[in-house]
């Protein structure tokens, strides 16, 4: 006797199921007659006939899940074991109450859109709006969003996993999955009540196949979510926004002509953001008000054995030479800066490297040669100055730690160690399956003491039950250390959080070490503030990583690149201290910043763990 | 629906399809379900088949429906810690775990006792959880349509007088008023099928009687002057002249919105369509007619009535 949702629903119902009165110029009634067919044929068959009890028993059902009024949020009263935060709630209402359900989530990180997103779905399903619901995220968060749908909002959500999963209700689905064949038929032919995109970011380019395809999806309501609606120009907004509602912005020349100067500058600021507070909204961090548990780091300075060290210093010879043969071409250069990182980590990094190297080399090069006499190095070292550390420290902690590393074959050297020295340690990686992902991390909680991931592995992970993290190497891309130490440092942790960078002296990495955490005070940041000091040092000029490798390349001394080196981090220090005061904050890349101008989009929130 | 709401429902839920309670204290239930309710609740259509085939005994599932978590957890706690406080004796428990240690390693895994019973799945009831839904659709399945007669009031002394009675068409109608957003109300109507006369807030007349599904003694049911057609018109009429009365603001305001953004993607899809090669143009065009189906499916203000239950109630007197 319920109603179905789909669009077809007023037409498919007439005959003799249906009656259709006209109620006002604007509204018909729609009787369904269903019932009084079963009736009769009750009647004339002289039963079954159904239980007095229960009859009155589903009336009082029907009036405890009545829908009062149009205005109230009605998942609430349906949602005992957690409390939204106001923020929050006041979102889900504004979505639902005055931008009929289609909307632009942009919340900045850790202020739960996936919480807004998963109140407005609850309310559609309450109200009996929704029942069809697609939920499309990268695949590494898929498992998360079931769980977090059917644990916090009682909402039977399934991953999609085989062809037949699409016939449930509601089907989280990796949107890489769901354009491709057999599903994309399915998923195309279907009537969604509402779709949410997490990471839409992702489709901010119209061009992808997989901008195509959401463009493709029949829906009703839809919600897209993302903390950077605008990474680098106005277009990406305007791409989103046709998603959501096509000419909200105007048509494409429209959009160009009314609010763009160049492509990163907007122009009629306080009319862009009136047309966008009726499909976008953005809360941010309140000034000062992240209470987060506090962050303490420490780098760990180690000195490299001899052996270690000759190999180091072998190699940095080896890849300059390579470089002044190339005539100063980088992109080539690239990978073998890689080995000398990789030298700092652990041997079985280097050499794995080298005999790729090798085998790429032509035969009667006169590289191969000198490649052996690395690898004849290599053969020397005994042991990892850097491992027995990371051993004492975690010894030393007798609580749960998680070791990053850059490279899978440290990654296995250090399991098999910790297994030598009997201690439980599990893998994290990439490269794993869902499943095996899941189940590393149930060990991880229950009785292994590490968890040793690389550094694919650093998304999609929640690790709030740990507090210390060592970063046996460091990424050179501070974006990702910063991913790394937000696996840990979250809502919901609620210790503060000690963090150790493993440093080797008198190397390249003692450096890095130097300019992340001297220069950008990367560990201290505020979440979300390292997006936007990066945003304006690159400026569309190659990322960080980049200019560090072509540093180190050219560097003639070792004087000459500390040098260089400064300069950057003095540039980076300067970046950073004018978007802590705000000061001229429309130039020289306005991108990030038009947003933090939307305030009208949003709020300001105080967190709290 | 408070928890003490919850409580009562489940209560009278298990009473109505014959559970049998082992257990029961105001804030929950430990339940073994009668066939009815396990085929209703336990989702297992091929254990049930099963039985149905071979005609074999069933085994139905044992529940422990919770219906106030906080307060059942308290009580859970305050009688671990009661009963952990007196300390077994040292010397006996580890003769106890000795034994238990020695029994393991001849029988293999042994759990803590060998009478323990099977584990009991624990639900929380709550209102919105996944259960009590389904307790509500259980209930709903079989208490749909019904069949009435109101036991007579007091008896009759003389044996041989009857008492007339009228024979109702009773319905209870959820309407709702939707667009982009949606309101409930409910209206519940009883048709007399002699006379024609409706009444409104007929199911809470029903709930000062008794009634039961046996045709009581001494009692004859007037002849229906209407057929049940004529009762249905004389509902869906008298339903519909109700709603007439109401305010439309909100479906005026749900049509402006929709014409708003009928204009809103016209003007986006319209020059493109113009603009574009002539071999794009259906491709455009199709997708247009998609957006602005989509936007009337999701403004668009309409009204449904649909059944919740009904029933034909055979109630005293000639009405």
């Amino acid at each position: 006797m319920s109603q179905p949702t789909t669009p077809q629903a007023g037409q498919a119902q007439s005959g003799s199921a249906s009656v259709t009165r006209k109620l006002h110029p604007l509204v018909d009634l729609q009787c369904d007659r269903a019932w009084f067919d079963e009736l009769q044929n009750r009647l004339a068959r002289g039963g079954p006939w159904d239980d007095w009890t229960l009859y009155q028993l589903t009336m009082e059902a029907e009036q405890a899940k009545r829908i009062e009024s149009f205005e109230q949020l009605l998942c609430l009263r349906s949602l005992p074991s957690f409390e939204p935060m106001p923020h929050q709630i006041s979102t889900a209402r504004k979505v639902v109450h005055e931008m009929g359900g289609r909307a632009i989530l942009a919340d900045e990180v850790g202020l739960g859109k996936t919480i807004e997103a998963g109140l407005v779905l609850k309310e559609y399903i309450v109200r009996g709006l929704a029942k069809r619901v697609l939920i499309l995220v990268p695949a590494s968060l898929v498992l998360q969003w079931v769980r977090e749908l059917n644990q916090k909002f009682g909402i039977p959500a399934v991953a999609q996993k085989k062809e037949h999963s699409w016939g449930y209700d509601v089907v989280v689905a990796s949107i890489d999955t769901a354009k491709r064949d057999p599903h994309r038929d399915i998923v195309l032919g279907s009537d969604y009540d509402l779709i949410i995109i997490d990471e839409a970011h992702k489709l901010k380019n119209k061009k992808t196949t997989n901008y195509q395809f959401a463009n493709l999806l029949r829906k009703k309501y839809c919600l897209l979510l993302t903390a950077t609606p605008i990474q680098n120009d106005l277009d990406e907004l305007y791409n989103l926004i046709t998603l959501l509602k096509p000419g909200q912005l105007g048509g494409q020349s429209e959009f160009a002509a009314n609010f763009v100067v160049d492509k990163r500058l907007p122009k009629n600021e306080d009319q862009l953001q009136e047309a966008l507070s009726s499909v976008m909204i953005r809360n941010r961090r309140g000034d000062g008000g992240i209470h987060f548990t506090r962050r303490f780091v420490k780098n760990v300075p180690l000195a490299l054995s001899d052996e270690e060290k000759a190999l180091y210093d072998a190699v940095t010879g080896f890849v300059k030479e390579r470089y002044e043969e190339s005539g100063g071409d980088l992109s080539s250069m690239l990978s073998l800066v890689t080995l000398q990182r990789e030298v700092c980590s652990s041997r079985d990094a280097v050499f794995l490297t080298l005999v790729n190297l090798f085998k790429k080399t032509a035969e009667d090069s006169p590289v191969r040669p000198k490649i052996w006499e690395l690898v004849e190095k290599i053969k020397n070292i005994k042991a990892n100055t850097k491992a027995e550390k990371a051993m004492e420290l975690v010894k030393q902690f007798g609580e749960k730690v998680i070791i990053f590393t850059e490279y899978r074959a440290t990654q296995e050297y250090l399991l098999q160690f910790f297994q030598q020295h009997n201690m439980i340690a599990v893998p994290y990686r990439g490269g794993m399956n869902r499943g095996k992902k899941d189940w590393m991390m149930d060990l991880f909680r229950g009785r292994a003491q590490v968890l040793i991931a690389t550094e694919a592995g650093g998304e999609g992970i929640n690790l709030q039950f740990c507090h210390h993290m060592i970063n046996f190497d460091l990424p050179w891309n501070p974006m990702r250390v910063e991913q790394r130490i937000g696996r840990v440092h979250r809502l919901g942790q609620t210790e503060d959080v000690k963090i150790y960078n493993l440093c080797t002296l008198g190397t390249i990495e003692e450096h890095i070490v130097n300019l992340l955490h001297e220069k950008i005070n990367l560990f201290e940041l505020v979440i979300g503030e390292l997006d936007h000091i990066l945003e304006r040092f690159e400026n569309g000029e190659g990322t960080l990583e980049q200019k560090l490798a072509k540093m180190l390349l050219e560097a003639g001394s070792d004087t000459a690149l500390k040098e260089r080196l400064g300069e950057l981090g003095s540039s980076l220090s300067r970046i950073r201290s004018e978007v802590r005061t705000g000061q001229n904050p429309y130039a020289p890349a306005p991108a990030p910043d038009l947003l933090v101008k939307m305030d009208k989009l949003g709020q300001s929130v105080e967190v709290r763990p | 629906m408070n928890e003490k709401q919850v409580h009562k429902f489940v209560n009278r839920y298990l009473d109505a399809t014959e559970c049998s309670i082992l257990e029961k204290s105001p804030v929950h239930f430990t339940v073994k379900l009668s066939p009815v309710a396990d085929r209703e609740l336990t989702n297992r259509p091929y254990y049930w088949s099963f039985v149905d085939r071979v005609g074999a005994e069933p085994e139905t599932m044992t529940f422990l429906f919770v219906t106030d978590k906080n307060r059942y957890d308290a009580i859970e706690e305050e009688k671990s810690r009661k009963a952990r406080a007196p300390l077994p004796d040292p010397e006996e428990a580890a003769q106890d775990a000795a034994a238990n240690a020695a029994l393991g390693r001849s029988l293999g895994f042994l759990h803590g006792s060998l009478a323990a019973p099977a584990r009991v799945p624990r639900e929380d009831l709550y209102f919105g959880a996944r259960r009590l839904d389904q307790l509500f659709d259980a209930a709903k399945a079989k208490g749909s349509f019904v069949y009435l007669f109101q036991e007579p009031e007091k008896r009759s002394i003389d044996p041989f007088s009857s008492t007339p009675y009228t024979a109702w068409l009773g319905v209870n109608i959820r309407v709702e008023f939707a667009c982009d957003r949606k309101r409930e109300e409910i209206h519940c109507y009883g048709v007399s099928l002699a006379t024609g006369q409706c009444v409104e807030q007929f199911h809470d007349r029903l709930l000062t009687r008794k009634l039961t599904p046996r045709l009581p003694a001494n009692i004859h049911v007037t002849k229906n002057g209407i057929t049940y057609n004529k009762a249905l018109g004389i509902v869906e009429q008298t339903l519909e002249r109700r709603l007439r009365g109401y305010d439309y603001g909100w479906a005026e305001d749900a049509s402006a919105r929709l014409r708003e953004e009928l204009e809103r993607i016209g003007s986006y899809y319209e020059p493109l369509i113009q603009n574009a090669p002539e071999e794009n143009k259906p491709q455009i065009e199709e997708q247009y007619a998609q957006r602005q189906a989509e936007i009337r499916w999701q403004y668009e203000p309409r009204v449904t009535a649909s059944a919740i239950n009904c029933g034909i109630f055979h109630l005293e007197g000639i009405d």
